[in-house]
Formats: structure tokens, C-alpha cells, sequence
């Protein structure tokens, strides 16, 4: 089973993901709401592939992007943006986020998304 | 020259091994030959096997053979003494399987005690002695083309984003920089999508435009393509092949280096092999013809079983003791009755085998590039109807390389990969073997069999009536060919219907279906054995019949309400809302019997090939193990018997005929 961490800073969003993923077969086996306790987090559980929302208190996804790809070269993570965010999502392809889901999104989306991400090398 | 065939057991075994070893060469040639260069193994394996021939032949006085298989031995003596040596493997290995099939086809005729080629093999001696010269002196070293293994070939790539997904630009700079991986100078259109934003509309509009060069099959491409988030759909081509290839004939180092790992590998592969063939020392050889009369002992042994147990003097008499022994007597036999079974199933492996030479050959002919691929392979199936497999199968794999499949430009254009694929594929269902032979080819073309069909006037019905199915399967029927092209492989038209007389000859069944563009496949049904089947005795008359249970759906009594009479006085039965058609076996063979109403006898509804009919029977007498018998010679010499495919005695010591389902459901009705 796929494992995944979902990282934002809104319950209702951490909540919604994780509800669209388990109905699919992933395993949301852990959860954070800033850049800082999804670090923790990813060291503790080592998922494969983590989910990060760009916009968070503190510390921002991108921010945490790029240490999780410090401490793990080959970690898989996926950006969840609002509109709008060009420069944000660009920066976050180019410090190695493999793909990035625009918010409001369809449930799909997701599920494809990290399913096709999860499958590839 | 040697002495007739006629069962001398010296030459018998002279024949037997000299096949398995030329059978045994041309499997090692057919192995090493994509590997360019011949493994230690491999020389050493030829050199023993030549060695081998040489001897027997000389033993036998086949001198001519003998010196054939010298001439060989000497080649790759040369080629095990200097290991450095240069050579051109992919000429030896013609060289070497013209040689193996000079003496395969003189031991054959050695076996059918035909006129010998004497003088055949002098030519083949000149040109292994013209190779062996050209090695000595460096002349015919591999052309360096080692890097054909890896053959990199241009590709356009279109892909289309998911409506909705918004910064198509950003995604697109992704995917290149995670395909950069798997691919060569790659290059894309809109450029400069990570700086300008506008892209991103153009991309969804038009798509993005990738061309770039790789080494990987188009499936492999298409895959990796797909696992793309958000890619919807691509439009992969491939562009010019030529060009290509003549740029990579440059070998470069690290190309070199791989293909020496391969060929390390393929040693491991080879060593481990040899290992497996010593192991296998417990296996013995039969002849075949023990086997055969084991089995007819085994058959003999059944009925005299039934003999004895039903025998009417025992008749009324309270035998516990005797029952229970004779139970035991039952049990022993039918575990018997399994093993000498087992004993004649042959897996289809070495069946298989063969075929590669034939796609090897007719691949090297005729410009396409075939993979051949086996599901299955170790599905057993009795040693006599493998014999009769061969053939049709070879008839299948030329029919699908020859016609199936299309040239490498125009599977290309129609989207495939240049390669195609046959596939054989063999797996039991109860006590039936099924064998497919499948190829992703161009498919049977309706409207030209049709068109064909109405030529030769073999419509059997009128052509609204007909269903894919019939049409696709009118292939089968004699002297059909919709190829105007003769070829040196088929094309004679006197193929399919070659195959469907072989299997219908061991009982079986071929059927064949076809998509337009996406291949055909072959169907044949076969039993796992004609031997001993479980059937059940029915009487007409003072007359027994056997039915194999296999065809059997249901028997029952018919009602009186149930029974349709059409007006041509065509008898019918409704069962469960459908209507079957009623072959009464003693009108059918004017047979005596009081039981002349339908109401008074019994109904055995038989299904072939997904039809049905019922048959009207006096009575049913029991389930039963029968020994199929074929007609006594004189028999059949003397009338046709129709409908009968063999028989049996039965326990009691009356003669059974066994009836043909096939022509149950096919004979006019009387």
C-alpha cells in the first residue's frame, strides 16, 4: 500500500485529502500542519510520497520542499497550490517537487496524480 | 552405406540421437546467435555435438555425413583453440544450421529408406572451409555494428494536458526534466516554458511538441510518457529509422562495455544450464511403442476388470468380501490406468521450440522483425497428438509472420511497434487442451474472404445469415487462400485447411478470431487424450452405444406437450423455452427396437462447438470408463462407417460403438 503524508496548515484541507486518498487505497499514515512538523514527520515515517500545500504559517511547502529533498534526494513530493501561484509552483518544480495539484481540484486529481508518481521511478 | 531401416536397433538409435543432437544444435545456434559472439559454452557444445555425429556417422558408414560434421568440428576447433580470434558469428551460425539441416533431412531419409544425397554435402564442406580460411587470415571478423544492440531511433512526441490543470508551462518543464532521464537530445516546442507564462495557453491549445532519440521500444516510451501527471493523451511517433541507425554504428566505449556484461551473463545463463543437464540423469527414454502397448495392456486390464466384476455368473449372489476386494482391484487400476497417462504426456515445449527457427528464417526473409513469445509452454498433452501438432502449428506461425503481420513501416504508421508479435499459448480446461496461436498483425479481412468465398462457391449460407465467426472461419475450408501471393513460405492455400484436417483428426477443434487491425487468433481444441475416455452407454435396439460424458449436457424423458413437429415433419423438443433439433438413432441407422415413441425412450442432449441436439435413445445402461478402439482394419476397408468414432467392448463382453459427436450434430437427419 502506498503510503503518503499529508502536509497543511487547514484541518478541513488535511481532512479532505486524506478522506479522498483512504477511499482510493493509499495509506495516510501520517499528517502536519507546518513546514517544520512535516520535516519531523517525513524523518519519523518515511512515507513514499508526500503531499505539501505551498501557503503555511512559519514555515512555508517550499521551504520544507527543499530540506525533505536535502535529507532524502529521491523523496516524492507533490505541491497543492491555489490559483494564481505561478511563481511559487515554479520555484517548487525547480527545487524538485515532481508534480503539483491546483486547488480546487477534483478528487481524481489526487488520486491519479500520486498513484502515477507513486508507480514511477 | 548403411543397411535398410527396418528396425535395426544400432541405426534406430543412430537416427533417434543423431536427431536429438542437430535438434539440440540448432536450439544452441538459435540462442547465441543475437549475442553476436559465441560463449565458451556454446563452441564447446557444437564442438561436442559435431564430434558426436562424426562418429555415429562413420560408425554407420555414412562417410559423407561423417566428413560434413568433420569440416564443422574442425571450424569451431579453430574458434575454442584461438579464443581472441575474430570472427563473424552471425555467418557461421548459416553456415552451421545449412549443415544441421543437410544431415537432418539425410537421416530422414536414412529413416524412410529414401534415395541419399550423397554428393550434397561437398558444397557445404568448400564453404566452411572457405570461413575457416577467411578466419585464419582476419578477413571475416563481426561487422562493427556491436552497438545494433542498442539501436536509437527519433521520436515526435505530442502531449496533451488534462482540461483543468492549469499551468501547463511549469508541468511541462517537469516532465522534461524528469523524461531527460530516459531519453537523448531532446528538444520541445513552445520553447522557454518555465519563463513565460503565456505558454502555458499555448500548450493546451496545440499541445507540447517533444521530438528527442532513445533506445526504448514505443511501448516503453508510451508507458513512461502516460505516467505523467495530468497527461491525458500523447501522440507518439516514431520518425525516420534509417537515418538512425547509420548515425549509431559509432560504437561507443560504454556500449562496449555493456555488451561484454551481456555476454557475462549469457555465460552464467549457459553454465547454469549445463548444470540442469546433468541433474537430469534420472530420466530415462522409451521407445514409444512400449508405451503404446503398455497402454492397450492397461485398456485390456479395464475391461477384464469389468468383465470379471459384472460377470453374470455372480449374478444374485451376497458377495461382501468379493465387493470390497474388487473395490480395491478398481482402485489400483485407475491409479495405473493415471500413471501410464502421465508417462505419454510430453510437455509442449520442444513443440514450441521449433517455431523459432521458422520465425528466425522467414523474419531474416522477409524484412519484419518478429517476436515470438510462448504462455504456457509446459502444458502437457499426449505424446501421440503432439505429433500431430507440429505441423499445424508451423502452419499457423508462417501463416501469422507471412500474412499477420505487417512490414515494420506500416505497423509504425498504424501505431504499433515495429516489431511484431506472435504469441503461443497453451493451458488445460478439463479434459481439453486449448492451444492459441496469436498475432497482433493487420486481422483477416472480411469483405476480400467473402469476396473469395463467393468465388470458389463455397458459401455454405447466405451471407446476411452469417456472423464474423462463420465468416472468419470459412479459412478453414479446402482450397482457401486469399493471398495472391505465393510465397516461399505459404500462400498456397492449402494451409488451413491442412490444420484443421490435422486436428480434426486427433478429435479436436479449431476455431478463429479476428479484429481488423489488431490481430488474429487461432483457437485449437484438443483432448488431453483418445485413449480411455468416460463415457456413457446408451441402447438401441440389441445395439450399445457409447457417448463421451465430455458431450453430454442432460438426459431426460420427454413429455408428450414438449415435442414440436415443423412442417416438413421435423421432429423437435422445447426445453426450457429453447428448441433442439431430434436425431432418432434407430431411424438414423434402420435399427430394430419396440421403442419407437419419443415418450417411451430417452433424450441425451449432446453439445458440440456451442450447438446442441438431442439424440433419442431406447435406454441409458451406465456411466463408464471405455477404451477407444479404433475400426478393425477390415472394417473400414470394406464400407464407410459414418459416425462412429471408434469402439469399445463393455463390461459383459458386447462391442460398443463409440458415436461422433461431430457428425451428430452435422448428419442429415432421417
Amino acid at each position: 500500500m502506498i503510503s503518503v503524508l499529508v502536509v497543511d496548515d487547514a484541518a478541513f484541507m488535511r481532512l479532505a485529502i486524506k478522506n479522498v486518498l483512504e477511499k482510493s487505497g493509499f495509506k495516510v499514515i501520517a499528517d502536519a500542519k507546518n513546514g517544520q512538523e512535516g520535516i519531523e514527520k517525513f524523518l519519523e515515517f518515511q512515507p513514499d510520497i508526500v503531499t505539501m500545500d505551498i501557503t503555511m504559517p512559519d514555515m512555508t511547502g517550499i521551504e520544507a520542499l527543499k530540506k525533505i529533498r536535502e535529507i532524502d534526494p529521491a523523496a516524492k513530493v507533490v505541491m497543492i497550490s491555489a490559483m494564481g501561484q505561478e511563481r511559487m509552483v515554479k520555484e517548487a518544480i525547480l527545487s524538485g517537487a515532481k508534480s503539483f495539484i491546483v486547488k480546487p481540484y477534483k478528487e481524481e486529481h489526487i488520486t491519479q496524480t500520486l498513484m502515477k508518481i507513486a508507480t514511477s521511478k | 552405406m548403411g543397411e535398410q531401416y527396418n528396425g535395426d536397433s544400432l541405426l534406430e538409435m543412430f537416427v533417434f540421437e543423431t536427431t536429438q543432437n542437430t535438434e539440440q544444435l540448432e536450439k544452441i545456434i538459435l540462442e547465441t546467435e543475437n549475442e553476436r559472439h559465441f560463449s565458451d559454452s556454446a563452441i564447446n557444445e557444437i564442438f561436442r555435438i559435431m564430434h558426436t555425429i562424426k562418429g555415429s556417422a562413420a560408425m554407420m558408414s555414412y562417410s559423407y555425413i561423417a566428413s560434413l560434421a568433420h569440416k564443422a568440428e574442425d571450424l569451431f576447433f579453430f574458434i575454442r583453440e584461438n579464443s581472441s580470434i575474430e570472427y563473424n558469428s552471425s555467418l557461421i551460425s548459416d553456415l552451421i544450421l545449412l549443415c544441421m539441416d543437410f544431415i537432418s533431412s539425410e537421416v530422414n531419409k536414412i529413416k524412410e529408406n529414401t534415395e541419399l544425397d550423397i554428393n550434397g554435402a561437398d558444397e557445404i564442406i568448400i564453404q566452411i572451409e572457405k570461413c575457416l580460411e577467411d578466419i585464419k587470415v582476419g578477413k571475416n571478423s563481426n561487422p562493427k555494428e556491436i552497438s545494433n544492440n542498442l539501436p536509437s531511433y527519433s521520436f515526435k512526441a505530442i502531449l496533451y494536458y488534462e482540461e483543468g490543470c492549469e499551468m501547463e508551462n511549469i508541468r511541462a518543464y517537469s516532465f522534461i526534466r524528469d523524461f531527460e532521464e530516459y531519453v537523448q537530445n531532446i528538444s520541445y516546442n513552445p520553447e522557454g516554458i518555465i519563463d513565460n507564462d503565456d505558454t502555458a495557453f499555448e500548450i493546451r491549445k496545440n499541445g507540447f511538441l517533444v521530438f528527442f532519440d532513445s533506445n526504448k521500444s514505443y511501448n516503453e516510451l508510451n508507458d513512461i510518457i502516460m505516467q505523467t501527471p495530468f497527461i491525458k493523451d500523447i501522440d507518439l511517433t516514431l520518425l525516420d529509422i534509417e537515418k538512425c541507425s547509420h548515425e549509431c554504428t559509432d560504437i561507443k566505449p560504454e556500449d562496449k562495455k555493456d555488451v561484454k556484461n551481456v555476454l557475462i551473463q549469457n555465460e552464467e545463463i549457459h553454465n547454469n544450464k549445463a548444470e540442469n543437464h546433468q541433474s537430469a540423469q534420472s530420466i530415462i527414454s522409451i521407445n514409444v511403442s512400449k508405451l503404446d502397448k503398455l497402454m492397450n495392456l492397461i485398456g485390456e486390464v479395464v475391461i477384464a476388470e469389468s468383465m470379471v466384476v459384472e460377470n453374470p455368473d455372480l449374478k444374485g449372489l451376497e458377495l461382501q468380501s468379493f465387493r470390497r476386494e474388487a473395490l480395491q482391484l478398481h482402485k489400483i487400476i485407475v491409479e495405473m490406468q493415471d500413471m501410464v497417462m502421465s508417462m505419454r504426456l510430453v510437455p509442449l515445449t520442444t513443440t514450441f521450440q521449433k517455431m523459432h527457427r521458422i520465425v528466425r528464417d522467414m523474419s531474416k526473409k522477409l524484412g519484419k522483425e518478429v517476436m515470438l513469445e510462448f504462455i504456457g509452454e509446459e502444458t502437457e498433452v499426449d505424446k501421440n497428438i503432439i505429433e500431430h501438432l507440429s505441423n499445424p502449428l508451423l502452419h499457423l506461425v508462417r501463416n501469422s509472420i507471412d500474412h499477420g503481420l505487417e512490414m515494420p513501416e506500416e505497423r509504425i504508421t498504424a501505431g504499433k511497434s515495429p516489431e511484431g508479435k506472435v504469441t503461443l499459448e497453451a493451458y488445460n480446461s478439463g479434459s481439453n487442451v486449448f492451444i492459441l496461436a496469436k498475432d497482433d498483425g493487420r486481422g483477416l479481412n472480411k469483405e476480400k474472404i467473402l469476396a473469395k468465398a463467393k468465388k470458389n462457391n463455397i458459401l455454405f449460407k447466405p451471407e446476411s445469415e452469417m456472423t464474423d465467426r462463420d465468416i472468419y472461419n470459412m479459412i478453414f475450408m479446402p482450397g482457401f487462400s486469399t493471398n495472391e501471393n505465393v510465397s516461399e513460405f505459404s500462400g498456397r492455400g492449402v494451409g488451413m485447411d491442412v490444420v484443421m484436417q490435422n486436428i480434426l483428426s486427433i478429435g479436436g477443434a479449431v476455431t478463429v478470431d479476428s479484429i481488423e487491425r489488431q490481430g488474429t487468433t487461432v483457437t485449437m481444441k484438443i483432448p488431453l487424450t483418445v485413449a480411455i475416455i468416460d463415457g456413457m452407454n446408451i441402447s438401441v435396439g440389441d445395439r450399445h452405444f457409447t457417448i463421451p460424458i465430455t458431450a453430454i449436457r442432460e438426459s431426460f424423458k420427454p413429455k408428450k406437450n414438449d415435442i414440436i413437429c415443423d412442417t416438413d415433419g421435423n421432429l423437435m423438443i422445447m426445453v426450457r423455452g429453447e428448441c433442439y433439433a431430434i436425431i432418432k438413432l434407430h431411424q438414423q441407422w434402420d435399427i430394430e427396437t419396440e421403442i419407437q415413441e419419443l415418450t417411451d425412450g430417452i433424450l441425451i442432449m449432446i453439445e458440440q462447438d456451442e450447438r446442441r441436439r438431442c439424440v433419442f435413445a431406447d435406454t441409458l445402461i451406465g456411466q463408464q470408463q471405455v477404451v477407444v478402439k479404433s475400426m478393425p482394419d477390415f472394417i473400414r476397408r470394406t464400407r464407410m462407417v459414418e459416425g462412429v468414432a471408434g469402439c469399445t467392448l463393455l463390461g459383459n463382453g458386447s462391442i460398443s460403438l463409440i458415436l461422433d459427436t461431430g457428425w451428430l450434430m452435422n448428419a442429415e437427419i432421417k
